[in-house]
Formats: C-alpha cells, structure tokens, sequence
C-alpha cells in the first residue's frame, strides 16, 4: 500500500512542479507553488523526516507565499499575453536525455533504504566521535563539536547563508511595510 | 526495512485511503492549473491543504509515527494564511501583512 500512496505523491509533485514552470501569470504560479510545497512536505513525512516537514510546512505554507506576494507588490504583475509558457521541444528533449543518463548511473551509489551497511551505520566513525570530540575540540556536547568544530566552515556558511537571507527579506519588508506612512 | 510495508491489516487500510486521498489531491489540482481567475486557485490549493492535513493523520497511523500529527497541526493553523495574504493582495493592492 506504501508503494501505491508514494506513486500518487509522484504524480501530485510531478504535476504541480510542471505547472509551477509552465503557467505564465506571476499571482498564479506563487499560488501553484504552495500545492507544490504540500506534496514535498508529505514526501519528507513519508520519508520519516518530520523535523524537515515540519519545516517545510511553516515556511512553505506561510512564508514563502507572503515573501512571494510582497515582492509581487514592488514589481509589475503583466497581463499573461497566453495560459502556459512555451516549450522548447528540442532542447528539453536534451536536457531530459541528460538528465536520464544522470540519474541511472548515480541511481546504483545511493544507498538502499534501511541498509545497515551504508555510511551512517559505520559504528568506527561514532565510536571516534564519542571517544576524541572533548579532546579534539574541548566542547563536552559531542553534537555541538561536530556542528561547530568538526565542520565549522559548513556551519559558518550555513549561517551566512541565513543572515544574507534575513537581511535581504529585511529590506523588501522595509520598503513595503515599515515606510508606510 | 521500509516502514509500512510489512504492517498489519489495518495499517494496510489506513495507508490505502492516504492513496485515495493523494489521487484525489491529483484531481483537485485540476482546479488549480486551468483557474480561470486567482480565486479559483486559492480555493483549490486551500483544499488541498485540507487534503494534506488529512493525509499526514492518517500516515501518523499507517507508519506508526505519532511525530506526523504535530506536522499535520502546523499546515491546520498556516493553510489560511496564504488565502488571506492574496485576498488581501487582490482587493488592495500593495497590501500583504
């Protein structure tokens, strides 16, 4: 039954994902774009990642349209001239050829679901974390010391990534908001 | 060991409907792509977001993750908001929050 219930997810992400990219007038695809937030928030649930669809509810229901609508207000919404975008048949068969042979040879280096011999159940690289993190970077949460020591330079570009977009929504806030009169 | 494939009957049936609901979902969307006018789209994605509440419930049972129901609350409490934002967005313009 799980594999029917994912089958219809496909479908509804799949449709809605082309829509998304083929509507023409701007107010409908950012309304478009939340149905297609929904389906990718039911796949993270499916998948047993609800912190990450928890996530993509809030934002994806919330945030992103109203980021969306306010910057629809500081630019033009044109009058679609026709209903759907064209196609560039030739050029999407290329990209989709691309794209197939992309996924089949990539398809077999992911691991299965489950499989107790991928990477994260390598009980060696655990077993080093929890025996040298206090040594190695002097922080007793041993979370804290792969966030922040370890891979600090990701977490350090993860936290310039969210202040670049805090302050970007900051400014498009600013001028439609806080500067009404 | 995929969660919900080798469960009970009745998680089975529970899974089913959540199907049955998603092929729903599909056919709502409909509503969706040919409009005609924004309403018609914000009605259409408002009930799918109905739709989606009900199928994380019944996935919270069909995989035994009791998690999936504090999701299914957040779309409950947020899937007004982007009908409102865009009501307000048609009727004044320039007028979100």
């Amino acid at each position: 039954m799980s594999e029917l219930f994912a089958a219809a997810l496909f479908v509804f992400v799949l449709v809605t994902a082309v829509t998304t990219a083929l509507l023409r007038d701007v107010l409908a695809v950012v309304v478009v774009f939340a149905a297609y937030s929904l389906g990718m928030a039911l796949f993270y649930a499916f998948l047993l990642a609800p912190d990450v669809a928890m996530t993509e509810a809030a934002i994806g229901a919330g945030v992103t349209t109203l980021l969306l609508l306010l910057t629809l207000t500081k630019t033009n919404r044109t009058r679609p001239d026709r209903w759907i975008e064209g196609v560039d048949l030739p050029a999407l068969a290329v990209f989709a050829a691309l794209l197939i042979v992309l996924v089949v040879t990539l398809l077999n280096s992911i691991p299965a679901v489950g499989d107790p011999g991928a990477a994260w159940n390598n009980p060696g690289v655990t077993q080093y974390y929890i025996e040298n993190a206090y040594d190695d970077t002097g922080v007793e949460n041993a979370v804290t010391a792969v966030l922040a020591g370890y891979r600090g330079f990701d977490t350090f570009g993860e936290a310039v990534v969210v202040f670049a977009a805090g302050i970007s929504s900051l400014i498009v806030l600013r001028q439609v908001v806080f500067t009404r009169e | 060991m995929i969660p919900g494939l080798s469960g009970d009957f009745v998680t089975q049936v529970f899974l089913l409907v959540a199907a049955g609901f998603m092929l729903l979902a599909v056919a709502m969307f409909y509503r969706a792509i040919v409009g005609p006018t924004t309403q018609d789209r914000v009605l259409a994605v408002n009930v799918l977001g109905t739709n989606t509440v009900i199928v994380l419930a019944l996935l919270a049972v069909g995989l035994g993750e009791q998690s999936l129901v504090d999701i299914a609350l957040v779309y409950a409490l947020l899937n007004f908001l982007m009908a409102v934002a865009i009501s307000k967005f048609t009727v004044e313009r320039g007028d979100v929050l």
